[in-house]
């Protein structure tokens, strides 16, 4: 008996089934994420290449004046004003991911080394904050910072700042608010990696005669990598688009890159050049997202990093 | 090609034979099952002797073929009869088909080509759900969200059988595996062996025609495994169920089977009873399966009298076949050089005590040879040893490649 | 001895770290039961600004609009996101890439440009089409979209964390393909669900920006009522109804604990 020969129908049966399946399940949510999230998001990309219309409406003809206004190129001749815009969007990202990792590593370290029985409350006790709605969150640090409250007084008698300012609307008050808003997405990728920490190799490096310091630099520090980049890519990429908080704590000098580009949408009314920006913080949200899958896979942790 | 029942007298698409419980229980799941259809309590547990309690069914299949992706093919046109209420294996090396085979029996997988009926009804195109036949997993496969009792009614729920016989029967088969208090337990509250047991229990309770078991000792120690092999021979003996076992260890299926099929390369190579099958394997690839290393080639032959490498034997009816199979427990070492017909000159070169018996490796010229001696009441040869090699011309087993 | 000097400097920090994440929430909160309208100083305890909630309409209608966006957001998500997950559970040995490549879509895209190209894609479809006017339905459309990932992601991992051979074991034990469903796969990934649930119910109240930009005149939630009265001009009622919001985190926050220690027990 040939094998050749032999009738495919229950094969090609059994694969129609699985592909009716297949639609039946993953296409509802699939139609719906391309109808109602990429075909907008390829529409807005389409926006930053046409005119501004009189009424803040794209038109045609294409062009690439979007862009050019974005680099600060108006009718008035070049300013500097969406630059600073850019820069400080980037300033603010660097500063306060990397104030986010000072708080959140010994945090983590800290949950890791307490007794087992309270790890899980403690974690809920730095993540519950996060599930109170960012715009009250915000609320409570403009009560915080207010001129006349506790902290702006000291702040006052210290000679930090003017008398009767207040710390907010400030570059600071952005900065805090963001460290505030990111905390809890560095401590959690990084507790994970501290729980599984190999301590065999903390205590194989101290046997071979390594200083705390050395200790800590070669056995410890790698292990909690790949977690400390998860958390990065938590931090960095959301905090880059921030609306809210510079909304709220920064005012007109702490304006951030989402403030510029809804402000297109709602008050200002350009969209071209608010979706221009839209493909900026696109562009670096993907940027960064490649970024950590290369450095996770040669890290060797693959698809999880980026998760 | 297609199938033609009119061609075959091994598979005919006539109604079962008496057993009516059968018919009624695999056409329609969805009708509700009445108490007929259970076994009386006392033919389970109360009766000690070994007999039947109800008419097995029978397994044929016939040119089953089955291909995964491409280029990987699974079973090769496998026609085989599994004989009603037999203890049957399939045995064979991980990769030879002996799984694929048992979830086409289950109807977990369809066969690209070839027909299978059970109890005499063509079931090629059944679906599982509608198949009385049931499987031990080789992972159990204990539903994790119900209670063992529930896992154990699960499948005469899911038959439309009224909550009150459910629980009687439930409660009948623990019985009568002896489930004890297991029954009240969660699943992740039970050990290894007490989940193997559950899984059989869960697959009895539904009284199939059929009770499929995959490896399903496979991930016990070995004292566990020696006990449930007991446990499992004496419910098979007790329901008279054809039971179809799986498994890649030679022993386990020599100890339980009343039957063995060996499988290799998606091929049936030999169906026999253990005996048949170990003492006379029926090619290359089953003797060694089976543990024989002692093969040699047959240069020339005389009627009886072979020529192989080790000189030449004289084997009581030779059949055909171009290689000698001699077991090593069929061997006995004379000390010194003692010539004679069937009789060789060796060397001792490895010994391997095991107590109850040891393990020789010989050279007989140029070449080796396995050998074990019981250990009673004489001197086994030392490594170095000049011995003599002695055969009985009636153990002596040809066979082809 | 260099050890213990350690572990009490990080016991401090610590709490201090603890006191910076719930001292905004602290202060919200009693400034909520502040006699005075002042937000710089506490001046004695008093109801007031809570019993001016219970007469407040818009205050009234916009937890109305949270909560019906959040339940019906949350319950059409979690049923085309199950399928989704369930799908890519079962087809997981094909190659799903465009699949995955869509479900993080919706994950890592900035919650601005999220938000923005809705709003401009609504806009313009109701502007030719007369369809999907910006209002409640146009909300509910965008809290879908960022829900149907997590959802989808929680209950394939529940799928790939169970043993392949259960599926099997239920089709061997009789059960037809619907009772399949209903009495093997729906009660194995209950907990899953439940959690799907909660999330999708919780990132639709605790969103802001995708809500501020897809809502209509009348359709604000108690974020956006929130937002515009913070830029009016701050009023104590605020600290009233955000004490609220904060509250009842706190006992989704108890319960969940409650529930994680039973499942340990």
């Amino acid at each position: 008996m040939s094998y050749a020969g032999v009738t495919p129908s229950a094969r090609s049966r059994a694969m129609v089934r699985e592909s009716r399946h297949l639609l039946f399940t993953v296409a509802p949510g699939a139609i719906w994420i391309i109808i109602f999230l990429v075909l907008p998001s390829a529409y807005l990309m389409g926006v930053a290449f046409m005119t501004n219309g009189p009424y803040g409406l794209p038109e045609m003809p294409l062009s690439l004046g979007s862009f050019e206004r974005l680099a600060g190129f108006g009718f008035l001749g070049w300013s500097p004003g969406n630059l600073y815009t850019l820069l400080r969007s980037l300033w603010q990202t660097l500063v306060s991911t990397g104030l986010v990792v000072l708080v959140a590593y010994p945090i983590a370290y800290y949950i890791s080394t307490c007794r087992e029985k309270w790890r899980p409350i403690m974690l809920l006790l730095v993540v519950v904050p996060s599930w109170t709605n960012q715009v009250i969150r915000t609320f409570g640090w403009m009560n915080l910072l207010a001129p006349g409250t506790p902290l702006s007084s000291l702040a006052e008698g210290l000679g930090l700042i003017a008398p009767n300012m207040g710390l907010y609307p400030s570059n600071f008050a952005v900065t805090l608010g963001l460290v505030y808003n990111f905390l809890p997405f560095m401590v959690l990728p990084l507790y994970a990696a501290f729980e599984k920490l190999d301590t065999a190799q903390v205590e194989a490096a101290q046997d071979l005669y390594a200083s705390p310091v050395r200790a800590f630099w070669h056995a410890v520090f790698p292990q909690t990598l790949p977690g400390l980049l998860a958390g990065v890519v938590l931090v960095a990429i959301p905090a880059f688009g921030m609306y809210v908080i510079p909304e709220l704590l920064g005012g007109g000098k702490g304006m951030m890159l989402g403030n510029l580009v809804a402000n297109q949408f709602s008050g200002g009314a350009n969209w071209p050049l608010g979706a221009a920006g839209a493909i900026l913080m696109l562009i670096a949200t993907f940027i960064g997202l490649y970024a950590m899958r290369r450095i996770g896979k040669r890290l060797g942790g693959g698809e999880e990093v980026v998760i | 090609m297609a199938f033609d029942a009119t061609t075959s007298d091994a598979i005919t698409t006539d109604s079962p034979p008496a057993d009516s419980i059968t018919a009624d229980s695999t056409r329609t799941e969805s009708k509700p099952m009445t108490d007929t259809l259970t076994l009386e309590a006392a033919d389970i547990s109360s009766t000690e002797v070994d007999e039947p309690t109800r008419e097995a069914s029978s397994i044929q299949m016939q040119g089953l073929h089955k291909r995964f992706g491409r280029n990987t093919v699974a079973l090769d046109g496998v026609d085989l009869v599994i004989e009603a209420g037999e203890f049957f294996t399939l045995l064979g090396p991980s990769g030879c088909g002996k799984t694929t085979l048992l979830r086409i029996l289950a109807g977990l997988e369809e066969a690209d080509d070839g027909r299978l009926a059970i109890g005499g009804r063509d079931v090629t195109e059944v679906p599982p759900h509608q198949r009385s036949v049931n499987t031990v997993f080789q992972s159990y496969a204990l539903f994790p969200h119900l209670s063992v009792r529930e896992n154990l009614a699960f499948g005469l729920k899911m038959r439309g059988m009224p909550p009150e016989q459910r629980e009687a029967r439930v409660a009948r088969i623990a019985e009568f595996i002896q489930l004890g208090d297991l029954v009240e337990r969660r699943v992740d509250q039970l050990s290894g062996g007490q989940r193997q047991r559950i899984a059989l229990a869960r697959a009895l309770v539904n009284e199939p025609d059929v009770l499929l078991l995959d490896e399903p000792l496979s991930a016990l120690d070995a004292g566990l495994r020696s006990q449930l092999q007991v446990e499992l021979l004496r419910v098979q003996k007790r329901l008279g169920m054809t039971f179809v076992f799986v498994t890649h260890d030679q022993d386990e299926a020599m100890v339980m089977s009343d039957r063995i099929a060996v499988l290799n390369g998606g091929v049936i190579q030999q169906v026999g009873p253990p005996r048949e099958v170990y003492e006379h394997p029926a090619n290359a690839f089953v003797a060694r399966f089976m543990g024989h290393d002692n093969l040699y080639p047959i240069n020339a032959r005389d009627g009886d009298r072979l020529t192989t490498p080790l000189g030449v034997l004289s084997a009581e009816a030779a059949g055909e076949g171009d290689l000698l199979l001699i077991r090593p427990e069929t061997l006995d070492l004379l000390p010194g050089e003692q010539p004679g017909d069937n009789r060789l000159p060796a060397t001792v070169t490895e010994r391997l005590y095991r107590g109850s018996h040891a393990e020789y490796r010989l050279e007989v010229g140029e070449t080796t040879l396995q050998a074990t001696l019981n250990n009673r009441g004489r001197r086994l040869p030392e490594v170095g040893d000049r011995v003599t090699v002695s055969v009985a011309s009636e153990d002596l087993v040809t066979l082809s490649e | 001895m260099r050890k213990r000097t350690l572990k009490r400097s990080l016991t401090g920090f610590w709490w201090f770290t603890l006191a910076f994440l719930y001292l905004p929430l602290a202060v919200v909160a009693l400034f909520s039961f502040n006699a005075s309208n002042s937000a710089a100083r506490f001046t004695g305890f008093s109801w007031r600004w809570y019993e001016r909630l219970l007469g407040n309409e818009e205050i009234l209608s916009a937890f109305a609009n949270s909560m019906v966006l959040a339940i019906v957001s949350s319950t059409v998500a979690l049923v085309v996101g199950c399928l989704i997950g369930y799908g890519m559970y079962r087809h997981r040995h094909r190659k799903l890439g465009w699949l995955i490549v869509l479900i993080y879509l919706p994950i890592v895209l900035p919650d601005i440009v999220f938000g923005i190209s809705e709003m401009a894609f609504f806009v313009q479809v109701h502007r030719l089409t007369g369809f999907l006017q910006p209002g409640l339905g146009t909300m509910i459309i965008a809290h879908v979209t960022f829900q149907i990932p997590f959802v989808a992601l929680i209950v394939y991992s529940r799928f790939v964390g169970l043993d392949p051979t259960l599926f099997e074991a239920a089709k061997d034990l009789y059960a037809t393909p619907t009772k399949r469903v209903i009495h093997f796969m729906l009660p194995t990934i209950k907990p899953a669900l439940i959690s799907a649930f909660f999330l999708s119910f919780t990132l639709s109240v605790d969103d802001f920006v995708i809500s501020f930009f897809t809502a209509g005149p009348e359709s604000a939630t108690l974020p956006i009522y929130i937002w515009g009265a913070i830029k009016k001009g701050v009023s104590p009622e605020i600290n009233a109804i955000a004490t609220l919001m904060i509250a009842a985190v706190a006992i989704v926050a108890a319960i969940s604990l409650i529930f994680s220690r039973r499942r340990q027990a």
